[in-house]
């Protein structure tokens, strides 16, 4: 059976999970997997589906769109491709936390370092915009880093980045934060 | 994933508020290495030590790295030196004490605990020959630390090995007069030792522990102070039942932290993983203070009246949380109040609100008893030796560790201060009332009987 990636944004308010989740079931598409996320006032929902047989990726965009777009929500339609069967390095998660003013830039001083070091970014979340004080900007990345990586030359060099971009950086094992506050 | 709860609050505890793990403490037995040949005993005790810490102090910071949490010392216990080198005199204690300062200056730590003798039921001759050499090694040695038991719960109070700890204690402070006496700060004397502390001076490593141990000491005194401050701003009419839940959760996490780092620790250098020590270990530091805490919950400071309720619920209240948060728990286990290590502390000696007699009340409900307390130097060996005989009888009788490290500052009277510097700070010297008053009792001698809470069988 084909999966279909459903991807919907929109104004918040209530009843947009029940459009979406309606119109999917109109169409007899079953969904797997599905997350749903607010940033500030904008909702935005992924949902994995299952297609019945004999529905086409184009009669299915276009259903969700006549359904949807009139409630101002904007959909996008992707059929998944199945994951090429590659062995996934070994990985240790970590969280990184940044705390500093905020400029142009930051995230994507951060996460490009991320990058080069091959660190897959699982969460990230700005945990405070300011608020009464400007300079205390945080963001919290959970990432993963490839066991084989030289350790010690990433924290160098985020540190190192850290200090360019006027960020207090720090480093540290998930672990930690799990034992210290879960039972 | 996490919440930005979780990820916040340990930020915030790491940058503000002194969390750390304070001490990993590797437990080295050197029964194996006993010899009646001093200079086989003394390699012999090199050889092991070096082997089994070469890789401390790398791997403690490997792993604080890895979790983002300072481990701010890292030290060494060893059995203790009267039974594994018994057979040898005192200067030959005193060589062995110059050997495992050598071994802990290679290592680069800065203490080695374990120049321990057990005699609260008696003395061996190495015994004997330990506490004789104490005052020169502890002078000629810098990393050293000694602890002697003279008392427990089982034996009752040895009198005569508190009068000799009198004499020692004073002739320990004559020999560093011109650094305020501080062999002395290196001299624990308890009732009820555990075999597994962590924490220094009173660290060795018992009779019935493995041959080579990770004990893990938490610490966290800021911690608890910020947690009670943010909780009393956010809810002034908290009342001290709901504080001290607010100080559980706070040791819990505290002590978490201790465990995961303790175990880490310990996997990588392949040794077994011991306790965690629950105490709140305050440091010459503002911010990291035991006795800033009694002002967070409302005394004017610690010493004043109410004190030994306070400290009594929040010495319960970190056992409570910190009980649940490890798996095994030992070592002192409790707050610790160590005048000349605690800013705050030490100010309330000198402002007059603690005096020596209120601070023995407090330690009745502590773990740890009169800790770093400085003494006018012409305390008599006998007045010294009774203020150890009275907090010995409070471990005995309550069937809980108590210690004395107590310093009488040569050339120095109450009111002045000393100077110990470092970790072990500095304090105003305490009025001792009544000096010279308890001759006749302490030249009596012999052994008190063990209470009857002994007898348990």
């Amino acid at each position: 059976m084909r999966k279909i990636i459903v991807a919907v944004l929109g104004d918040d308010r209530p009843g947009i999970v029940a459009a979406v989740s309606k119109a999917l079931f109109d169409y007899q598409c079953n969904i797997e997997d599905v997350s749903q996320t607010i940033l500030q006032t904008e909702f935005a929902g992924i949902f994995i589906v299952s297609m019945p047989p004999g529905m086409s990726h184009d009669e299915l965009r276009e259903g969700l769109e006549g359904r949807l777009s009139p409630e101002g929500l904007a959909v996008y339609v992707k059929e998944m491709r199945p994951v090429e069967s590659r062995v996934a390095p070994e990985t240790e998660p970590f969280v990184i936390t940044t705390v500093g003013p905020d400029r142009l830039g930051l995230v994507a001083g951060i996460t490009g370092l991320l990058a080069e070091y091959k660190i897959n970014i699982t969460q990230l979340k700005a945990a405070f915009r300011g608020g009464d004080d400007p300079r205390r900007n945080i963001m919290i990345y959970e990432v993963d880093i490839p066991v084989a990586i030289d350790h010690h030359a990433f924290r160098a060099a985020l540190y190192a980045r850290g200090r360019e971009l006027g960020l207090d950086v720090s480093l540290q094992h998930t672990d930690i934060f799990r034992q210290i506050h879960r039972i | 994933m996490l919440t930005d709860r979780e990820v916040l609050s340990t930020f915030e505890m790491l940058r503000n508020e002194h969390l750390d793990v304070r001490t990993i403490t590797l437990g080295i037995s050197i029964f194996d290495c006993a010899s009646d040949d001093l200079s086989r005993f003394k390699q012999n005790i090199h050889d092991k030590i070096s082997r089994l810490a070469q890789n401390l102090i790398g791997t403690c910071e490997d792993v604080a790295l890895k979790y983002g949490i300072p481990i701010v010392n890292k030290r060494i216990a060893v059995s203790p030196v009267a039974v594994a080198a018994c057979p040898f005199s005192a200067p030959q204690m005193v060589e062995v004490a110059r050997t495992l300062d050598d071994i802990a200056r290679e290592i680069g730590i800065d203490f080695i605990g374990g120049f321990s003798a057990l005699v609260e039921k008696g003395m061996t001759r190495g015994d004997r020959a330990l506490i004789e050499a104490i005052p020169q090694a502890l002078t000629e040695t810098g990393r050293v630390c000694a602890s002697i038991n003279v008392a427990s719960t089982h034996a009752g109070i040895n009198m005569d090995a508190v009068m000799l700890m009198g004499r020692t204690i004073k002739r320990a402070a004559a020999l560093t007069a011109d650094a305020d006496g501080i062999a002395c700060a290196k001299l624990c004397v308890f009732a009820n030792i555990p075999q597994d502390i962590p924490f220094m001076a009173g660290a060795y490593l018992g009779v019935g522990e493995p041959d080579a141990v990770i004990n893990v000491g938490v610490s966290g005194p800021g911690v608890v102070k910020k947690a009670i401050d943010r909780a009393r701003a956010m809810n002034p009419r908290l009342d001290l039942g709901a504080l001290s839940e607010i100080i559980k959760r706070t040791a819990f996490k505290v002590t978490r932290v201790g465990e995961i780092i303790g175990r880490q620790v310990a996997d990588k250098l392949g040794v077994p993983f011991g306790v965690v020590d629950l105490s709140l270990a305050p440091t010459p530091n503002v911010g990291d203070s035991v006795g800033e805490i009694f002002q967070s919950l409302g005394l004017q400071s610690i010493g004043v009246p109410g004190s030994t309720a306070l400290l009594a619920m929040l010495n319960d209240a970190v056992k409570k949380g910190g009980a649940f948060a490890s798996s095994h728990v030992g070592g002192l286990s409790g707050a610790f109040i160590p005048v000349s290590e605690d800013l705050n502390i030490a100010e309330a000696a000198r402002s007059g609100h603690l005096s020596l007699e209120k601070l023995e009340a407090l330690t009745s409900v502590c773990s740890v008893g009169l800790d770093m307390v400085a003494l006018p130097g012409d305390i008599s060996e006998t007045t010294l030796a009774a203020i150890i005989a009275d907090e010995m009888a409070i471990g005995v009788v309550n069937k809980k560790t108590t210690a004395t490290r107590l310093i009488p500052v040569p050339g120095k009277k109450a009111g002045e201060k000393a100077f110990f510097g470092g970790l072990l700070g500095e304090a105003t010297i305490i009025h001792v009332a009544n000096n010279g008053g308890s001759q006749e009792l302490m030249s009596l001698g012999g052994r008190i009987p063990a209470p009857i809470q002994s007898l348990v069988n």
